[in-house]
């Protein structure tokens, strides 16, 4: 509104209500309805595909014989070294460790007064790995000694796990052609899903209590040491039997409780992202699988990863506290 | 059916899968020496650093604890003398009121009893000068009539009194006189 307009006037003030600013979108409960029709959404986009696929190919597949999914963690020699050839399980295993070595180095070198959030995460892993698994296990003196091996335990599983979940080029089986170059196909693999990897860990973890347990009672002593107290005469030879078979099943344990739980996963999310339907050459499977695989991803990524690295640190903590408490 | 998808897929898994379950010793080796190194990358380079800064962070909270336990032991020990002081200045303070309020009800009470003596003083000096001028006016009086009263007598005698005769006429009449309202009503204002 201009002078003219006002007869010379200046122009009269806006009224009340048209003053008022008009209200933001995040004021409204509209959030709410839009999640909840972004969900409708994606339920009827999934249904379609559902009902499409089956339209276009029939309920009905045809089972291939070809694809057999465990290759998937077939290791093939890259580079031939005799029995220490390269293959994909010793590049994952260089990738864990340099990302472990990398990530913890750099923020190691960085570490400020006032934390950032990064910096704030690997501490509170830190303490973790510290003062929950190593120092809750051990007196303060044995603590300080044993947790460069428990930390780096718990961060080298941990690592190998994570990178686990992360598709790569590393199926050399099942090539892709990329304007004429033959590149691996991506897969998902876990050094952690090879029985040696866990295997090797959990003999280690045996072999270190074992010494540390010797050299804290002498060779007589801990043996003896295994016999729980308290059990005297003929029940202690038996007893000691099978404690010496239950130190020994530690290591089995360690080992298959790391590899089945990664190796499980991994083959389930396999499944679920579309190995079954190509097994079954069924497409609307693959379809319908493919939520499940993308839930069980997010729980394997989010829990299961750090929740084998925790148990396997934190059993080698008790192990090593156990091997030289008093009353074995 | 479900039965029926895990036997077919347990079948091939079993008959071809048996590498998963074969450990090579390779890969053992590898593993024990790129987690041998690992640990002594991270315990040289990763975990003394780490340690040490959350030492130091320790460390420097645990000052700050102190330090703010120390500030506030201090505030509370200035606290608590500034209450002693402003307990000792009110004291004072009531003291000084006190006392000033003793002697302005002394001088009071003196200027009250002095005013009442000035009082005294000029109205007894007042009545003084009423009186002598009371008496000044008798006087004055006093000889007026004395004057008339000769003056009267000489006329209606139409002869000269001599001074025998004068006084005796002066006192007999101011004899007849009363002058005492007079001296009374003077007195009186």
């Amino acid at each position: 509104m201009n002078a003219t307009e006002t007869g010379g006037l200046p122009p009269r003030p806006a009224p009340e209500e048209a003053r008022i600013p008009a209200p933001h979108p995040t004021d409204d409960p509209a959030p709410k309805s839009s999640v909840k029709r972004k969900l409708l959404i994606a339920l009827g986009v999934y249904l379609a595909g559902l009902i499409a696929l089956i339209a276009i190919y029939g309920f009905k597949g045809h089972r291939n014989e070809l694809f057999k999914p465990q290759n998937e963690f077939k290791l093939e020699s890259w580079v031939d070294l005799g029995i220490f050839s390269i293959n994909k399980a010793v590049l994952y295993l260089f990738i864990a460790a340099a990302l472990t070595c990398v990530t913890m180095i750099y923020i190691a070198r960085r570490m400020q007064q006032r934390p950032n959030k990064v910096q704030a995460a690997v501490e509170a892993l830190f303490r973790l790995m510290h003062d929950n698994i190593t120092a809750s296990a051990m007196d303060e003196r044995m603590a300080a000694k044993w947790f460069p091996f428990i930390g780096t335990l718990f961060l080298f599983i941990l690592f190998s796990n994570l990178v686990g979940y992360i598709p790569l080029p590393t199926n050399t089986e099942n090539e892709i052609n990329v304007f004429g170059l033959q590149i691996p196909s991506f897969s998902l693999y876990a050094a952690t899903a090879n029985l040696s990897v866990p295997l090797v860990l959990a003999l280690t973890v045996f072999v270190s209590y074992t010494v540390e347990g010797i050299r804290a009672k002498g060779p007589i002593g801990y043996l003896k040491g295994l016999i729980p107290g308290g059990v005297q005469g003929g029940m202690a030879v038996p007893i000691f039997f099978l404690e010496v078979l239950s130190n020994l099943m530690r290591i089995l344990s360690l080992t298959i409780r790391l590899f089945a739980n990664i190796l499980a996963g991994h083959l389930i999310i396999l499944f679920m992202a579309g190995a079954l339907a190509v097994i079954l050459g069924s497409a609307w499977l693959g379809w319908f699988t493919l939520p499940f695989g993308i839930i069980l991803f997010a729980f394997e990524v989010g829990l299961v990863a750090a929740l084998q690295a925790f148990i396997f640190a934190t059993l080698t903590a008790i192990y090593l506290g156990g091997a030289v408490a008093k009353d074995h | 059916m479900l039965t029926a998808l895990a036997r077919d897929l347990a079948a091939p898994l079993a008959a071809n899968g048996s590498f998963l379950i074969k450990p090579g010793v390779g890969l053992m080796v590898w593993t024990l020496l790129v987690f041998g190194l690992t640990m002594v990358l991270l315990s040289k380079l990763a975990f003394p650093r780490i340690s040490a800064a959350l030492e130091r962070r320790q460390k420097a909270i645990e000052e700050s604890i102190d330090t703010a336990e120390r500030t506030r032991a201090e505030a509370e020990q200035i606290l608590a003398e500034y209450r002693q002081r402003l307990q000792e200045a009110r004291a004072q303070a009531d003291e000084i009121i006190q006392r000033a309020r003793q002697t302005a009800e002394v001088q009071e009470r003196e200027a009250k009893e002095r005013g009442q003596e000035i009082v005294a003083e000029a109205s007894q000096r007042a009545q003084r000068e009423i009186e002598a001028a009371t008496k000044r006016a008798l006087e004055e009086l006093r000889n007026e009539v004395a004057d008339l009263t000769i003056t009267a007598t000489e006329k209606v005698t139409r002869k000269a009194l001599d001074p025998e005769d004068q006084k005796r006429l002066v006192e007999e009449a101011l004899r007849e006189m009363d002058f005492s309202g007079l001296s009374s009503g003077a007195s009186n204002n």
